[in-house]
């Protein structure tokens, strides 16, 4: 394929000379001779041209073509976390749409779906291929090809602690941040919801009777009744008190369900290592997470497990508000038992930070695009989309109550417009996180 | 002048054919090259034509067979292209979740996107590629091959039991559960169950609620408990009352079609086959089965669909794999999906809307189950798998070989083959192996023993048949099985697997002895015959006869699908 423009060129050449000749006799017999010399100087080009392209790829040192032609639109990979894929994935089909164009060329945004916590892991172990010290131009036409197709240009990850360890890691690795914090590349929240309790109304009533207020303590409490439902005052055939958390090897809310839970256990913001290994601590905790009806790492234990296999699945438990929320119509249909939605007092959320990859495997028209595409986002048509799929705005002009939205709809189940209580949990840092997968790894199972 | 121009244009005119018959050579050239080229691309590793492919090959589990292969009929149907104009396609490879995880890890796997019954097999998946990987540091979050799954269908294992046996169970004024099962099986001989084995999502969820049972535990199920004898007795006296294993739910509910409630009282199965059942989809149902939720909690079977995460997958395939996503999740999909009896994933399609299937005359309740039973941890599933192996109900089985000189040639070497495979598929040293050679008479017996002693004779034998005469098949058979009445092991399964590829001819027993023989014998010692029959020659009534007579079934195989063949066989053992 490669030697079709060097033989086109030849021939092409060839023919222009062929044709100078027969002006050159036609002028012999009294014709004009500027068609034979522009014939002549076409031809000694396309022959110079095509000795240049067959220089470039037989001439010894150049195996490969030093620069791959661009091709088609700016492409803008998005690599999504799960709970706001479907809204990012409805917004890039309106971009798509909307013949946005970057340096004349037209853009076109790739939605990737991927956990916060895979795709970091991924970003750890460089699994996208950074280049790291190499240049572009030390990439041959493969590895280019590899680059441009696969590697991110926008990080969406769940929450911002996400983006500081990836930072971390590459900072240990290259010597500074892929993900800016300030600056016209900055990660900023193009959306936020919050953990809740989700519970079966039928269950929550129950516990209401049985212990008053839901908080993690009376969760725990049912966890470890040994007589399951019955003992609590529920219905034999519901069997035992089901947690139900995000499996944090699968999904990230599963970390920031246990570290709210840690939250409250300790009564204060900020959780520590030596918090996390506390054996009173993991007691309590495994106690905790024993109730979860599958540890086996089979599921990812979403809301929309929660609602696709109901109540046979898990009674209640911490989830994001958005999925409980896009779950709330369905769960009634499905199951004929509404969920009840609570806020806890140490509150936790996920602000899913738009993280522009601000290394050299993205070229400046990629980043550039997929700033138009950050800013498309946040643009209040689009944030009111984002409230219509159950997420908060994070355009303070875009309110969640106006009009008809899961917010207004779902307020006789409790959810709050404005949630009162502002204790927040703080940033985990790494070396907590990683304790709580490794302390979840040997004592509840991957 | 005229006279030097005259001269030069001889010289002008060759100049002008040479360059041109030059250019003419640069043009053939291409034409010539190009196609040669591109040849050549294709059988060279990844090209821009492949790194454009938009076509996705899916490999799914067999039991939803028909639900996607219309599905991704419509969905290809359609037509659908990549923004550079690339047609998007989904091909489909039919394969068990065990193959799938084999071929995924084998890093040559035939297809990008996987769709088993289970979201169990892509967690063994990426337990085992992370853990071929090299991790950098304790609780590192690890590697995983698999994409985000999308589910589609989903569907809860139950236990399916005919309306009278259901009945006799307690259903439906008390709740029925593993434990009901069991305890009816163990007290009852004529009460005939079977689940698949743990290579199956239900087989799996069978044998844990036996563990759970026998632990004394309805949570917190651990290795240790696993392994602990008294469980491990407790298990092995369940297992006893197992009929007979299976290649899967499939082949189970196929059987149930022909041969109604004497086959089997209740066995273990996925809702929606209850369901595929009751309405028709494998034929007239001889009786209705009810599917009954256990009450200690069961297990779903969730179908999910998630692409492999290698390095191979084209920007267009993952195109492909999210049009197809949305197409799964369109109205009109999972309206379909409602229809074979599954349910849906779109929450806002009622599961009694009208023309479900999903309905109480159909034996099934779509506000069951009520719980479901814990999942152990991956490595406790794992001693589980273990544990009922060496538990299990075990095995006397005979193989009866046709040697008659119709095998000549390459149906001999084929069967060798198949005999071996069965062989090999037997992990466990444990179950007793038999083997009868005959043609014109039975030539050749290997008594019954265990695979630790006979192993190597067995394979000593199989591999010197020597093909030649007639075909003495019933004399083979009641050979085979007048020894296995000998030995009257009611705790083992006992079973002949019987091949021949052409009519008898030469027995001294007629069919109607033997089979009178068979059924008389089989009230004391039930022993099941499974029939082979090899090739086009193969007398299928005959070996009707001798499958009905003993509550087996006949198989067909070629020199194609014999090896196969045996290798599913020795999945019920």
């Amino acid at each position: 394929m490669d030697l079709v423009p060097i033989i086109g060129a030849l021939a092409g050449g060839l023919i222009a000379i062929g044709l100078s000749i027969y002006f050159w006799i036609a002028a012999a017999r009294g014709g004009r001779r500027t068609q034979a010399v522009f014939f002549l100087i076409l031809g000694l080009v396309l022959i110079v041209v095509s000795a240049g392209l067959g220089w470039q790829k037989l001439g010894p040192g150049n195996p490969e073509p030093l620069v791959v032609a661009p091709r088609g639109p700016v492409q803008v990979r998005v690599l999504t976390a799960l709970p706001v894929e479907p809204w990012v994935r409805a917004a890039a089909q309106r971009f798509n749409e909307g013949n946005f164009r970057q340096d004349g060329q037209p853009i076109e945004v790739q939605v990737i779906a991927m956990d916060g916590l895979t795709a970091l892991g991924k970003f750890d172990r460089d699994d996208f291929g950074a280049l790291g010290n190499r240049a572009r131009a030390d990439l041959t036409a493969q590895e280019l090809e590899q680059l441009t197709t696969n590697f991110p240009t926008v990080w969406i990850p769940d929450s911002r602690y996400l983006v500081e360890l990836a930072n971390a890691s590459y900072k240990e690795r290259l010597g500074r941040d892929v993900f800016l914090t300030d600056g016209e590349y900055r990660a900023r929240p193009v959306a936020i919801s919050l953990f809740t309790w989700g519970i079966y109304q039928s269950r929550a009533a129950v516990l209401d009777k049985t212990f008053g207020d839901v908080d993690w303590q009376v969760i725990h409490d049912a966890a470890i009744a040994k007589g399951g439902w019955p003992e609590l005052g529920g219905d034999k055939a519901w069997g035992f008190f089901k947690l139900v958390v995000p499996n944090p090897r699968r999904n990230v809310g599963g970390l920031a369900a246990m570290i709210a839970a840690a939250g409250e256990y300790y009564d204060r913001t900020n959780i520590s290592v030596a918090d996390v290994t506390d054996p009173a601590f993991q007691k309590w905790l495994g106690e905790l997470m024993g109730s979860l009806t599958d540890v086996s790492g089979a599921s990812a234990y979403t809301a929309e497990d929660f609602a696709l296999f109901g109540y046979s699945v898990g009674d209640g438990g911490q989830l994001l508000e958005s999925d409980l929320l896009n779950n709330m119509a369905g769960i009634q249909t499905r199951w004929a038992d509404p969920l009840v939605i609570r806020y806890p007092k140490y509150l936790t959320w996920f602000d899913f930070p738009f993280s522009i990859w601000v290394g050299p495997e993205t070229t400046a028209p990629e980043k550039n695009a997929a700033l138009q595409f950050e800013q498309f986002l946040l643009t209040p048509e689009i944030q009111k989309l984002a409230v219509q799929q159950g997420l908060r705005a994070a355009n303070s002009e875009v309110s969640v109550t106006d009009g008809d939205t899961l917010f207004t709809r779902w307020q006789s189940q409790g959810v709050e417009a404005v949630v009162p209580r502002t204790t927040r949990m703080a940033s985990p840092s790494r070396d907590v996180l990683l304790a709580l997968l490794r302390w979840f790894d040997l004592n509840v199972g991957q | 002048m005229k006279r030097q121009q005259t001269n030069r244009r001889p010289v002008i005119a060759t100049l002008a054919v040479v360059i041109a018959v030059l250019a003419l050579c640069c043009v053939a050239a291409i034409v010539v090259l190009l196609p040669k080229m591109r040849a050549t691309e294709t059988t060279s590793g990844p090209t821009t034509a492949d790194q454009r492919s938009a076509t996705l090959t899916i490999a799914y589990s067999p039991e939803k067979t028909a639900l996607v292969k219309d599905l991704a009929a419509t969905f290809n149907a359609r037509k659908l292209r990549t923004p550079d104009r690339q047609a998007m396609s989904v091909e489909l490879v039919e394969m068990t979740p065990e193959e799938m995880v084999t071929q995924a890890l084998s890093g040559q796997p035939a297809f990008q996107a996987l769709t088993p019954d289970s979201s169990l097999w892509l967690d063994q998946l990426n337990r085992r590629w992370a853990q071929s990987q090299t991790q950098a540091e304790p609780g590192a979050i690890a590697p995983r091959l698999v994409g985000e799954p999308v589910r589609y269908a989903v569907t809860p294992i139950v236990i399916a039991a005919w309306a009278d046996a259901a009945r006799s169970l307690g259903w439906p004024d008390q709740p029925v559960g593993w434990s009901t099962l069991q305890t009816r099986a163990q007290q009852d001989p004529s009460f005939k169950w079977s689940h698949p084995s743990t290579a199956h999502a239900s087989g799996l969820l069978a044998t844990l609620a036996e563990f759970y049972a026998g632990a004394g535990v309805q949570r917190g199920l651990t290795a240790e408990l696993a392994q602990d004898p008294r469980t491990a007795a407790f298990v092995s006296a369940v297992e006893k009352t197992v009929r007979y294993y299976g290649e899967g739910e499939m082949a189970v509910i196929q059987r149930a079609a022909t041969d109604g409630p004497k086959y089997l009282d209740a066995f273990v199965v996925s809702e929606q086959l209850v369901v595929a059942f009751n309405t028709g989809a494998f034929g007239q149902p001889p009786a209705d089965l009810i599917a009954l939720y256990p009450s200690e909690g069961t297990l779903w079977a969730d179908h999910p669909l998630a692409l492999l995460e290698t390095a191979e997958i084209t920007a267009n395939q993952r195109r492909t794999f999210q049009a197809l996503r949305e197409f799964l999740a369109e109205p009109a999909a999972q309206t379909k999906i409602l229809n074979a009896g599954y349910r849906p994933a779109d929450l806002n399609i009622p599961l009694d809307s009208p023309g479900s299937p999903l309905t109480a005359a159909n034996g099934v309740n779509p506000a069951e189950p009520q719980t479901t039973l814990q999942l152990p941890t991956p490595d406790v599933v794992s001693v589980v798998q273990n544990v009922w192996a060496l538990t299990k109900r075990k095995t006397n089985v005979f193989l009866v070989v046709d040697t008659s000189g119709s095998m000549r040639g390459e149906k001999l070497s084929n069967a060798q083959a198949a005999l071996r495979t069965f062989l090999a598929q037997i992990p466990s040293d444990q179950e007793r192996v038999g083997l009868v050679e005959f043609n014109s008479g039975v030539t050749n017996i290997i008594e019954l023993d265990t695979l630790a002693s006979n192993r190597a004779v067995l394979t000593d034998a199989i591999d010197t048949l020597e093909a030649g005469g007639n075909t003495a098949l019933l004399d083979a058979v009641r050979t085979a099985y007048s020894r296995l009445q000998r030995q009257a092991d009611l705790d083992r399964i006992n079973a002949i697997v019987a091949m021949t590829d052409g009519r008898e001819n030469a027995s001294a027993v007629s069919l109607r002895q033997l089979t009178a023989e068979i059924q008389a014998g089989n009230q004391d010692v039930p022993v099941v015959i499974f029939c082979v029959a090899y090739g086009s020659d193969a007398d299928y009534e005959l070996l009707q006869s001798l499958a009905d007579a003993s509550g087996g079934q006949v198989r067909q195989g070629t020199t194609e699908t014999i090896r196969d063949l045996y290798k599913i066989l020795s999945s019920y053992f």
